[in-house]
């Protein structure tokens, strides 16, 4: 009888560790999108992002922007635009993610200028870490505007931008400091 | 980093420090045509206030007395140039012991000092004016973009309300401390702001920055001068009794006559952008 029991623990250990090895196979791969049309790598993008696959969002971010550059055209700015809205619907980002996440590459303006304290007192303490942070920006606005959307123009303008701002906050910032 | 953004502002003039201060005096002259055009240009634009009348007067009263000094500095370069021609046309270098040349050396010298007076009378009204002027817009510049502005809000108002839109008007190159000569700087301010009627903010944040930094140099090379001036005085009072044409000398009346005359001095190109892709541009309902 208990040899009988042995033999049914024994077994029902190896049909738990089957099922454990069961469930560990289903792990999603996460793999990069493999079309190098930017339509059909968002929907692969979407379907992994949908298969659990949420902690690499990133990585496939990334993995579309490159597509996008082999595949460049206005018409690009539409397609990340709609695939940040249906991440946010979808709950992988917050609005103000996917915000960021367009604006930092599509727009002209920069998101590294947020803050909501005047200049004299938050802006100008920390003016070369802003102007740096612009800097980065600029590059991926380079790579948003100009070499995925071909939007000329708006990358030259937000170049422009940022000297403006580089001029208009060494005049303030020198004013600033005059009152000191 | 594209080239233009970098800022040379020190290289505007390359020449010492009295011919440095005759670059100022035209900046100054152009600014005040500049300014007065501007405000009828920009009457109807809701203005952050940065260019109130206080900041108009002082700005004429500048002009009025660059006008001044250059006008008075004008005739004696004249006369410099023909010393300067009449000597080397009797072939007095390599004689310099020639009486004749000596005489001549002397002259040149005292014309040399005549404009260093000239100088040296005008700079205090230069100085004061150039310090209202510097006051005036520092006060306005920490007030409307310093405290009243936040990073974000201060990019708007340098972006405006057309960044979004497709194909905006072409605007003037790039403003700023881009190495090209003062006086051709304060042409393009006036060419930015004459046309810039329906922008007014963006580009009045971008003049008054610029003009507020290049007053504070100013301020700067006027004390250098003043404190050169009586060096450079007393150098050529010296060399009165020997008669001698310093190197010196012969470079500071070209550099004269090149700024004033607008010979040989390079203007350096300011990048623009490359023609614009024309297609309507994408909206996004994430853009900010």
């Amino acid at each position: 009888m208990t040899r009988i029991k042995q033999m049914l623990i024994i077994g029902g250990l190896a049909y738990g560790s089957l099922l454990l090895g069961a469930c560990a196979s289903t792990k999603p791969a996460c793999d990069s999108p493999q079309a190098r049309d930017l339509a059909r790598a968002i929907e692969s993008v979407q379907a992994s992002l949908s298969g659990g696959c949420a902690a690499h969002f990133d990585r496939y971010y990334d993995d579309l922007l490159t597509i996008a550059e082999g595949d460049p055209g206005p018409e690009n700015k539409q397609a990340f635009s709609e695939f940040l809205v249906w991440s946010s619907d979808q709950g992988l980002l917050s609005k103000r993610q996917a915000q960021d996440y367009y604006n930092r590459y599509f727009n002209v303006k920069f998101m590294a200028l947020r803050g909501d304290y005047n200049n004299c007192s938050h802006t100008c303490p920390n003016r070369q870490r802003v102007l740096v942070d612009m800097e980065r920006e600029l590059s991926d606005k380079e790579r948003g505007l100009l070499r995925i959307s071909l939007d000329n123009q708006g990358y030259y303008r937000a170049d422009e931008l940022y000297q403006e701002v580089e001029l208009v906050l060494e005049a303030t910032c020198s004013a600033c400091a005059a009152a000191r | 980093m594209p080239l233009s953004r970098i800022h040379a502002r020190t290289t505007t003039c390359r020449f010492p420090v009295t011919r440095t201060l005759l670059c100022w005096v035209l900046a100054c002259a152009v600014t005040v045509t500049t300014f007065v055009s501007s405000r009828a240009a920009l009457a109807n634009t809701p203005t952050i206030r940065l260019f109130p009348t206080t900041v108009v007067e002082d700005l004429r009263q500048t002009g009025n007395v660059a006008r001044d000094m250059e006008t008075g500095l004008q005739e004696v370069i004249g006369r410099l140039d023909q010393q300067q021609q009449l000597y080397l046309e009797s072939k007095c270098r390599g004689a310099e012991n020639d009486p004749g040349c000596q005489r001549l050396a002397r002259q040149i010298g005292a014309t040399y000092l005549e404009m260093l007076g000239i100088m040296e009378e005008r700079l205090p009204d230069m100085e004061h004016t150039v310090n209202n002027t510097r006051l005036s817009l520092e006060k306005n510049l920490r007030n409307e973009l310093g405290r009243k502005m936040t990073p974000w809000t201060l990019q708007e108002t340098l972006v405006g309300s057309a960044a979004n839109q497709s194909a905006p008007a072409a605007t003037p190159m790039l403003r700023g401390r881009s190495g090209m000569r003062l006086s051709e700087r304060f042409r393009q301010y006036h060419q930015l702001v004459a046309t810039s009627g329906s922008r007014g903010d963006q580009s009045l944040a971008v003049l008054a920055s610029d003009i507020y930094l290049d007053m504070q140099e100013t301020s700067v090379l006027i004390e250098r001068t003043r404190q050169e001036i009586a060096r450079a005085t007393l150098m050529e009072e010296l060399n009165q009794s020997f008669g001698i044409i310093t190197p010196e000398m012969i470079e500071v009346v070209g550099g004269v006559k090149s700024i004033l005359f607008g010979e040989d001095e390079l203007g350096a190109p300011v990048a623009g952008p490359p023609p614009a892709y024309a297609a309507p541009v994408y909206r996004s309902p994430l853009e900010q």
